[in-house]
């Protein structure tokens, strides 16, 4: 279900999918559908299709894992770029407390790069408890190349 | 969009897997079940064309490393073993260079992004068309 922005919320754009790993796919054509109606150019549209996709299937697999439950992705616009509000009714699981792996390490671990992915593509990640029971997770992206890559 | 993996014997224990969509945590499986088959049919060494590959979650980069681990005869990580199973997996860099089994082609923009930032990228060669990387397997 997607909706878009109502007198209460301008711009915000939501879509609420049940937590499958199937449904992963519906959750990206969402976001770049609604990066592009928010001005985001290309550099931005990968990096937050990148960043929300990791975080749901963090939910999927991690949050929910293997019950059935909602999964909300909403995205609005801020004051230089765009904000990405993702809830669920999930146990809580904070990504923000898992570490970065060393990249220059001897043993690369191709595994648990879902975290570094959403940290790599996004300016900020903060996590909350949902009241009612599940997580709040916030990802922040400004519009353009960010500076760290030039 | 879904995950369309196209396969192409290209002489002697070489194979051409040419992925098409995206590459996430629903199908990254049928690219390391697809491994598993070629390998118990001959094949040691991959060609994996990412051209038409428009995105590649953390889950797709499991995928790849199984694929080397599959043609060095080495049992990759079995997702019914859970995620725990895949996280613990590691690959030793520590020779510096690349290995020979997986050459890669043509990855999007932002594909190259992920190798990049994950650190994968060093673990592969890289060519810009199938041609050159089947030169070099």
């Amino acid at each position: 279900m997607i909706e878009t922005g109502s007198a209460a919320a301008p711009g915000v754009r939501t879509i609420e999918i049940e937590a499958r790993l199937d449904r992963l796919a519906e959750v990206r054509a969402f976001v770049r559908s609604s990066c592009a109606e928010l001005g985001a150019d290309d550099d931005c549209v990968v990096d937050l299709v990148q960043a929300v996709d990791e975080a749901a299937t963090n939910i999927v697999t991690h949050g929910y894992a293997g019950r059935v439950g909602p999964i909300q992705v909403a995205l609005a616009p801020s004051a230089d770029g765009i904000r990405v509000v993702i809830r669920d009714r999930a146990r809580a699981f904070d990504p923000t407390t898992i570490g970065e792996p060393d990249l220059q390490s001897a043993r690369l671990r191709p595994g648990g790069m879902g975290v570094h992915l959403i940290r790599a593509a996004t300016d900020s990640m903060t996590h909350d408890d949902r009241p009612g029971g599940g997580n709040v997770l916030t990802l922040m992206r400004t519009l353009g190349r960010r500076e760290e890559e030039d | 969009m879904a995950l369309d993996i196209a396969i192409e014997q290209a002489g002697g224990d070489t194979a051409v897997i040419a992925l098409t969509g995206e590459l996430d945590a629903s199908n990254f499986t049928t690219l390391i079940e697809a491994g598993r088959t070629l390998h118990a049919d001959g094949t040691r060494r991959i060609v994996l064309d990412l051209a038409g590959l428009s995105f590649l979650a953390s889950s797709g980069l499991v995928a790849l490393h199984s694929l080397i681990r599959i043609l060095r005869g080495e049992a990759p990580p079995d997702p019914e073993e859970g995620w725990g199973a895949i996280h613990s997996l590691e690959f030793d860099v520590s020779g510096g260079g690349t290995q020979n089994e997986v050459v890669l082609v043509a990855p999007q923009a932002a594909v190259d992004r992920v190798l990049e930032r994950t650190g994968l990228k060093r673990l592969f060669r890289v060519h810009a068309d199938r041609s050159a990387a089947l030169a070099d397997v």
